[in-house]
């Protein structure tokens, strides 16, 4: 039977104001949603029909999928199914899926936060392992290192803050200083105990603005007195976003740009009658600003924006209306595509490659973006623009192949359905934006999800689409040498292995986030994590630099090792792929090896965990003198790796270290390191 | 809402349970997986359905299905 708010409509309510803040308050608006294909029942149906008969977690890979569909009311139903299947069960029929525990606490009833959360997360693909806090117990669970908060592990811990924080905290009656005064006790309460999680746990702590919903101010009859608390409580956020200068473990969701696009902070009955101060559509909002933070901080990064042409960057076909008939500005239609150019270049212009793929002739497309006068794009904005008539989809694997990047971080953008619905068909990994035939739209498209959100951007990122078409340039070279010794020496690559400065821990952590088929772990890093790792005494944080006659690649990769007694043991070993079989891994191994057998270091230990991604180096160790000490499942390893996984530990004894390839020149400053 | 197969129809999408006719009049605490922030979402999902605002703290105080479907049908 089909779901019967789906087939009846909307009817009108009895009490039209509480209609407006309900309708406000259940979820974002059906308007924002026109990056979701497919919106409708078929793909909710689908998913009640696997809850139905009990599969969801049977066929949980499906789930992405059917997710990608819905939007608005629909995905909150759909967290409700999905938070009632145990990620255990999940996990027990499909092993592989990516998984975080996130630990929820806050002032106010948070338990509904977590369907949202669940639904936010499976579109990514993660499934939600939930710690909740009981009501009202922030301050315990956060400042009490026992706590269960702690014990539960999470990567990511957030702190839902709301107005009764503070209002809970005045006389009646009240006025704004009294406000003033709460909030100021408030925030320094706040910071203690982002101070004492940055102690007691190594994930990430997520705060958010506090919003001040009508009922507040308009409880103050005088207007200066509504100007005073305006003023008090936007210093005291302020100071709240503040503190992420401060605490590198810290990220502070600002809710009042969300609150600005028309979700009603509060519903009143829930509030009253629940202590749920934030409505379902605010917390719907957060949740999906939330699952972004988590989807960073777990390395599932999208790193590639692709965008088709025609209709899409500029308005018209440029094969039918030529140079002169597309629309980039001047008209109302060309505004609107100006504008989302815009957008694209800024977005570029922060670490994410942009690309084009576009089924047209490639000679006009690049007068296109090379000759026309109104053009914001250009040609060195993107890091490969791909026009011929091949299938997309055959395209968007070529590019990755060539980036050596994954389908995977790829975002997609195209106004045609038949497009997206193949790149869907034969790329499922490609997240795929659903762009309407009214421009005005695109730029909301691109913006309602934050595919690209990260920690933090670093000047490396700023650099990356000109050091991604430097190595496409090396490609191009590369294919007129017969050897590739030949090649190598003539790229005259310069290799520098030294310990990360503060102002690098940022970037640090970015690799490990960002670096999945060069990654020996797959151990994510937060800055502050990194931070901790380098202050250690015994602790060595390695960044490795190249150059070569192309130009500055910056930061290519990371070695995270430590010492302990005789032993040196490396955690992690990290290379971006754009620089990979270079000799640049081995040549970094060896100058650590090299400097441990100096220091008189007996031995190193270094540890391969395979996931999906990093099979390329499974062997990376044994190439390199290393034995294995045991393989997975004989056993547990030794200390100190011990861990129940997948591992593989392999030794060096440290006697006969490889030589540095003679065509590189390597600079390594290990002076000060650990000994 | 027309009849208590509907409703029950609803139940189950809303919050994903797998409730027979038989659970009806049954004391929540004795449903598998009930939660009591179920009925915020039931009740949103009557009001939805049926067009008409529901008392929420009636809806609080209900001590099973059978009282909501009467607090949404308005007998």
């Amino acid at each position: 039977m089909a779901d019967p708010t789906t087939t009846q409509p909307r009817a009108a309510r009895a009490d039209a104001d509480r209609t407006t803040e309900a309708e406000r308050a259940t979820g974002p608006a059906r308007a924002t949603a026109p990056a979701n294909e497919n919106y409708g029942t078929e793909p909710a149906e689908s998913l009640f029909d696997l809850h139905r008969r009990g599969r969801i977690a049977a066929e949980y890979p499906r789930v992405r999928t059917l997710l990608a569909g819905l939007a608005g009311a629909d995905l909150v139903r759909a967290g409700q199914l999905l938070s009632r299947v145990p990620a255990g069960d999940v996990l027990a029929a499909h092993p592989g899926t990516p998984a975080a525990t996130v630990a929820i606490t806050g002032h106010s009833t948070v338990s509904p936060v977590v369907p949202a959360l669940t639904a936010e997360l499976a579109r990514h693909g993660v499934l939600l392992r939930p710690w909740l806090g009981d009501f009202d117990s922030y301050v315990f669970d956060l400042s009490d290192p026992a706590s269960d908060l702690y014990a539960s592990g999470a990567t990511v811990t957030t702190c839902l803050l709301d107005p009764t924080i503070v209002f809970d905290a005045v006389p009646t009656p009240w006025g704004p200083q009294d406000v003033e005064h709460a909030l100021g006790e408030k925030i320094s309460l706040l910071e203690q105990l982002v101070a004492a999680f940055e102690q007691h746990s190594s994930g990430t702590l997520v705060l958010n603005t506090i919003p001040l919903p009508r009922i507040y101010p308009a409880q103050l009859v005088g207007l200066r007195s509504r100007a005073q608390l305006g003023r008090v409580w936007r210093e005291a956020n302020a100071r709240l976003l503040g503190l992420v200068e401060r605490h590198r473990s810290l990220a502070v969701v600002d809710l009042e740009p969300v609150i600005g696009d028309g979700v009603a902070v509060r519903e009143p009955r829930l509030a009253a009658y629940t202590k749920t101060q934030l409505s379902p559509g605010l917390l719907a909002a957060y949740a999906r600003e939330a699952a972004h933070l988590i989807r960073a901080t777990i390395g599932k990064t999208k790193k590639c924006l692709v965008l088709d042409l025609d209709n899409t960057v500029w308005g018209g076909v440029l094969g039918d209306d030529g140079l002169e008939g597309i629309e980039v500005s001047e008209s109302y239609r060309g505004e609107a595509f100006r504008s989302f150019q815009k957008v694209a270049k800024q977005i570029g212009s922060q670490g994410v490659l942009l690309a084009a793929v576009s089924k047209n002739d490639a000679e006009p497309v690049h007068r296109a973006l090379t000759e026309h006068p109104q053009m914001t794009l250009r040609n060195a904005d993107f890091v490969r623009v791909v026009a011929n008539w091949g299938p997309k989809h055959d395209n968007l694997r070529t590019l990755a192949d060539d980036l050596n990047l994954n389908v995977d971080s790829f975002v997609f953008a195209d106004d045609s359905a038949y497009e997206r619905g193949l790149v869907k068909r034969e790329l499922p990994d490609v997240t795929v934006l659903a762009l309407g035939t009214d421009p005005a739209t695109h730029l909301v498209a691109l913006l309602t999800d934050g595919w690209f959100d990260a920690l933090a951007v670093t000047d490396e990122d700023r650099a990356r689409t000109g050091m991604y078409r430097r190595e496409l340039a090396r490609r191009e070279v590369r294919q007129n040498f017969t050897s590739i010794e030949d090649y190598l020496a003539d790229l005259a690559i310069e290799v520098t292995l030294a310990p990360a400065g503060p102002g690098q821990y940022d970037r640090v952590s970015q690799t490990t986030l960002r670096t999945n088929q060069f990654n020996l772990t797959a151990e994510r890093l937060a800055p502050a994590q990194i931070q901790a790792r380098a202050e250690d005494p015994a602790g060595l944080v390695l960044t490795i630099h190249s150059r070569d006659r192309f130009g500055d690649n910056g930061m290519v990769g990371a070695v995270l090792a430590h010492t302990e007694g005789p032993r040196l043991v490396i955690d992690n070993f990290l290379l971006s792929c754009r620089v990979f079989s270079r000799g640049i891994e081995q040549s970094c191994l060896s100058a650590l090896l090299r400097h441990a057998a100096t220091s008189g270091l007996a031995e190193a230990i270094g540890r391969y965990r395979p996931t999906a991604k990093n099979r390329k180096v499974a062997d990376f160790y044994p190439a390199n003198g290393f034995t294995a000490l045991a393989e997975p499942g004989a056993g547990p390893p030794p200390e100190p790796l011990a861990e129940p996984d997948e591992s593989t530990v392999f030794r060096h004894d440290l006697a006969s270290v490889a030589e540095i390839p003679p065509y590189l020149a390597m600079t390594a400053h290990l002076e000060g390191a650990p000994q | 809402m027309t009849s208590i197969d509907n409703f029950l129809t609803l139940v189950n999408a809303e919050i994903g349970l797998n409730l027979g006719k038989e659970d009806i009049g049954r004391d929540f605490d004795q449903l598998a997986g009930w939660d009591s922030l179920h009925l915020l979402t039931l009740l949103t999902a009557l009001e939805q359905a049926t067009g008409h605002s529901v008392s929420m703290p009636d809806v609080l105080e209900a001590t099973n299905l059978e009282d909501i479907y009467d607090l949404a049908v308005g007998t």
